[in-house]
């Protein structure tokens, strides 16, 4: 067992545990979107980010990917960690302006509005790629994909065309942190009759 | 209680998800008075690294064998638990998932106490049914033998050489010996694909020097039986006299080729001047390349199959080629609907004007006519008619499966509909079975396609078979933990269940005919259990997911519910994922409904239901896909036959048939399902409780036992249709005629049953008045009912000063 120090409080861990997962088991709270404990982390949103000293230095790393090390502190809500995750949340009001639950999570951090240029007002999705992730890992699919690249990078199927090796489990409309694939699934599972033999 | 099970229950606080809003100490309390939990506890996480190391960790100290995880979405999260317990020696089936969260905490604004009230009643459900399961050994699938190619497709070359390199034996089965035979045939099933020859040679000639083919040349294939790994395939002699020749095989490839066929005598096909692709091949083979105006009319639109004008546009390409580049003094036209995109690419198009080959579009709102060396059309530019002359005109051919393919399909077991191709849908429930085919399939007659596809999806069903046969040999193939199993001993060989069947796993254990067992193919079996529950002697079951675990489930549920509170059972597909969906949405609705999870609502046995009401339920509602959604198939219709067979029930016994109702949610549409729960809800809540009297536990045990009745499982299993077929078996003319006769039936069976349960419930003599004064019947059915039962010997009838006394059999 590792020993080292969330905000303050001695924690134990094995060293395969992430940051996250330590201070989840002594149930300490760290915001995370793309994280889903189903499959591997991907380190997309950085929503969970926390700080972590060591000696002199300190650092700002996501938590979902940092594996824990003996005698670290970390903090999960400094006024370092805040601000970061302030620039985030900003960023993703911008990126998915319409989600409910993006929205939510900003006005706990104090956000209405953000800064940067809105590229579609009616955005939902975040492309955090868990819905990809969640069907490749836990349905053993790979129904959906992310298409296309930089700012015209979206989620969807090959040759944007219902997908055959969709089975219309829902497990990414069920996963997706900010409710966007509810709007995107039935362009992947095709009409109705399509999964019927 | 089973007390060889040691059930362990954890609870995840799940990031105050679950513990903002349930009090955990209280569930925890409430869980651990039911006697067949041997362990709690309140865990932060289930599903981190620290938690399933803290859950294996306690399995492993506590000597638990079964768990309940009180957390969050089974669909999501029960794979990876289990997989994790699975290194602890558990086996699938051996946990299961309350959906504490998306079910309970955040979809109510209830107390934390009335939460954790509603969770352990839901922990509890689960118990049961954990602690009624029986676990089976795991069973290993093993090929015994090579594998064979049948069916005599070219694609047979292209499977055989991906068995080669990877040193699997095979045997193919074809039609001749000399493969420069089935080249100089090929153009009848893949007409223009003389280019590829030289490459199809050295494919078969690899094949024929390989030591890992065996080539056999048989007669027809007349049967196939058994199940993956282990087949036998017969054929007949192809001297028609010896006995038919088997060979025992562990896989099967079909390779198949679709037939050619010529267009009719309305295109003006004549067989000399007017031709198709495959006499054209024959004139080249035969007479060379013929000089003059040649005409290709891609007619694929015209004669109503525009799908397949593409190929036919290929094929005409490649033998106008071939021609223009063998003759000079050869005029190529060829002639196609201007819908049709020219199937050429940048360097053929240059090819194409090199050789002067003229593409000639026609508006295919005229269609154009054969006339004596003319062919008419419109201009689709300037809409001025025009003649084509021709010397030769060549037409697309018509494509079809053609007989033999036909009767080798059925064969092999293979749905095939008259004037469709061999295209394999199959239901993509689990993982492994997206993209692999039952029977693997290669060839033309699954859909027409080039030489080049028919290869491919040769190379391609190979390489799946290879997959399983390479896992065999490293010793991991084992067959899936849930499928249908046959109790031999309980079998009578009725059949029903494989006409019910649609992935089609249950087959004959030998033969056709009654009287002969069934079994299942567990590598096929999807797991949907709509066959094992409508099996008229529970010979068929579902395994580690029986329909005894799911009457445990509702039994243990329906004893603790209040008078207000319902139950339902919702699908993996439809209900429960728009249940887990409402609670992700954090959408509120009416607490009094429990809602349980099962796999296809298709799996819910009659009993099942029956069950719910006899154990004090006031209402069941089942949640499954939206109509047509079903996936498993027909589940979701079978199960409409089996509620509708339950309200008839409850109204002869004086119940309110409202109290079952089938519901359909689309799991993207959580609000749907909210408003099919609150309304039933409602429903449920103005019918008030069933009352808990004597009187009507009799009639429900009545119920119960009814649908356990083999006969009426037996008419309501070859019933089983979706609402509205239009075909009715035997004198049966239409839907309400089949109705009346069904309800007859069930009438008739009731009272039988009601009867047995009264007269073995209490051993005396009982006066026809009295019985009739107990179930409050007609006259005549029941003394039908009774004067059978003494027929059958189940009963006895003295007369005692004249009047008629029934008592039980000992």
């Amino acid at each position: 067992m590792l020993k080292f120090k969330i905000n303050d409080q001695e924690v134990e861990a094995l060293p395969e545990w992430t940051v996250l997962e330590a201070a989840r088991e002594k149930g300490i709270h760290i915001p995370t979107l793309c994280y889903h404990e189903a499959v591997g982390p991907s380190g997309a949103c950085r929503l969970c980010v926390v700080e972590v000293v060591e000696g002199n230095w300190s650092k700002v790393v996501i938590s979902c990917m940092y594996p824990v090390k003996e005698g670290i502190t970390v903090f999960t809500d400094s006024a370092r960690v805040k601000n970061v995750r302030r620039w985030i949340l900003e960023m993703l009001l911008a990126e998915c302006p319409a989600s409910k639950e993006i929205q939510t999570l900003a006005a706990e951090y104090g956000i209405k509005n953000s800064r940067f240029s809105i590229k579609n007002p009616e955005e939902q999705c975040m492309l955090c790629g868990l819905c990809v992730r969640v069907c490749r890992e836990v349905v053993g699919v790979s129904a959906i994909t992310t298409v296309g690249r930089g700012v015209h990078k979206v989620i969807g199927t090959p040759f944007r065309k219902p997908s055959e090796a969709c089975v219309a489990c829902g497990s990414c409309v069920t996963v997706c942190p900010t409710g966007a694939m509810q709007t995107r699934l039935d362009a992947v599972r095709g009409p109705v009759d399509a999964h019927k033999s | 209680m089973n007390h060889q099970n040691n059930i362990g229950v954890f609870m995840c606080k799940c990031d105050r998800r679950i513990e903002s809003t349930v009090d955990l100490a209280a569930l925890e309390r409430l869980v651990l008075e039911d006697t067949a939990v041997a362990y709690t506890e309140i865990i932060p996480f289930a599903c981190t690294a620290p938690g399933l190391a803290r859950l294996k960790e306690t399995v492993r100290e506590k000597g638990i064998n079964r768990i309940v995880v009180a957390g969050c979405e089974a669909r999501i999260l029960l794979g990876k638990i289990e997989k994790e317990m699975i290194k602890e020696g558990f086996f699938e089936g051996q946990v299961d998932m309350v959906n504490l969260r998306d079910h309970v905490a955040t979809v109510h604004t209830l107390s934390p106490e009335e939460m954790a009230q509603k969770g352990a009643k839901l922990i509890r459900a689960a118990v049961a049914g954990l602690d009624t399961l029986e676990l089976t050994p795991q069973e290993k699938i093993s090929f015994n033998g090579p594998v064979m190619i049948l069916g005599g497709g070219i694609a047979t070359y292209a499977a055989a050489q991906e068995l080669l390199r990877r040193e699997i034996d095979c045997i193919i089965a074809v039609q001749t010996d000399e493969y420069e035979d089935e080249i100089r045939m090929l153009h009848e099933h893949y007409p223009g694909e003389r280019h590829y020859y030289e490459r199809l040679r050295k494919i078969m000639e690899e094949v024929s020097d390989s030591p890992f083919v065996r080539r056999i040349t048989v007669g027809e294939l007349s049967g196939l039986k058994g199940r993956t790994g282990q087949y036998t395939v017969t054929f007949s002699n192809e001297d028609n006299d010896g006995p038919p020749r088997t060979y025992d095989v562990g896989a099967i490839i079909a390779c198949l080729d679709g037939q050619m066929l010529n267009q009719g005598s309305n295109f003006g096909h004549d067989g000399k001047t007017v031709i198709c692709h495959t006499e054209t091949e024959e004139m080249i083979w035969v007479h060379g390349v013929p000089s003059g105006k040649i005409v290709f009319w891609i007619n694929d639109y015209e004669s109503g199959t525009p799908e397949f004008a593409y190929l036919s546009a290929r094929c005409s390409w490649s033998m106008a080629r071939y021609m223009a580049e063998k003759r000079r003094d050869v005029d190529i036209t060829m002639f196609y609907n201007q819908q049709m995109a020219v199937p050429l690419s940048a360097e053929e198009r240059r090819v194409s004007r090199q050789l002067k080959i003229r593409w000639l579009p026609f508006d295919g709102a005229l269609r154009p006519t054969v006339q004596a060396g003319f062919l008419t059309y419109c201009d689709p530019q300037d809409h001025l008619e025009y003649e084509l002359p021709w010397d030769k005109l060549v037409l697309s051919p018509k494509r079809s499966l053609g007989v033999e393919v036909t009767r080798v399909a059925r064969v092999l077991g293979l749905e095939c509909e008259e004037g469709k191709f061999l295209e394999v849908k199959q239901e993509k429930v689990r993982p492994e079975q997206v993209g692999r085919e039952p029977m693997y399939l290669a060839g033309s007659a699954r859909y027409p396609c080039d030489l080049h596809e028919a290869l491919r999806q040769g190379r391609r069903a190979a390489t799946q078979t290879a997959e399983i046969v390479e896992k065999d040999k490293r010793g991991e193939l084992f067959a899936p933990r849930m499928v249908c199993v046959v109790d031999p001993s309980l079998c009578i060989g009725c059949g029903l269940c494989k006409e019910i069947c649609h992935c089609g796993g249950i087959t004959p254990v030998e033969g056709l005919g009654g009287g002969i067992p069934r079994t299942v193919d567990p590598m096929v079996c999807t797991g949907g259990g709509t066959c094992a529950a409508a099996c008229p002697y529970h010979a068929l079951i579902l395994q580690n997911n029986t329909s005894l675990q799911r009457e445990a489930r509702v039994a243990a549920l329906a004893k603790q519910l209040s008078e207000s509170e319902v139950m339902g059972f919702g699908c993996n597909w439809g209900g429960l994922a728009a249940a887990d969906n409402a609670g992700v949405k954090g959408l509120k609705y009416d607490p009094r409904l429990y809602l349980l999870r099962v796999g296809c609502i298709g799996q819910l046995d009659p009993a099942v239901m029956a069950r719910a009401f006899l154990e004090g339920a006031n209402g069941l509602i089942l949640i499954g896909c939206p109509p047509e959604d079903c996936h498993h198939s027909f589940g979701l219709d079978h199960t409409w036959s089996r509620v509708t067979m339950i309200k008839k029930l409850l109204g002869f016994s004086g119940f309110d048939r409202r109290r079952i109702a089938l519901a359909h949610v689309d799991l993207n549409h959580p609000e749907q399902y909210i408003a099919s729960v609150e309304s039933f809800i409602q429903q449920i809540n103005a019918l008030g409780p069933i009352e808990k009297t004597e009187s009507n536990r009799e009639k429900l045990a009545g119920i119960y036992a009814t649908v356990n009745n083999a006969r009426v499982r037996w008419v309501v299993g070859a019933t089983l249709r979706r609402p509205w077929e239009e075909t009715y078996p035997g004198d049966q003319r239409n839907a309400l005629a089949f109705d009346k006769d069904f309800q007859g039936i069930l009438k008739e069976e009731l009272t039988k049953s009601r009867l047995k349960n009264i007269l073995s419930a209490d051993k005396r003599y009982f006066e026809l008045k009295e019985l009739m004064d107990t179930l409050k019947g007609e006259k005549d059915t029941m003394i039908h009912s009774l004067q059978e039962m003494v027929n059958e010997g189940m009963i006895s009838r003295v007369h005692r000063n004249g009047v008629a006394h029934y008592i039980m059999r000992a």
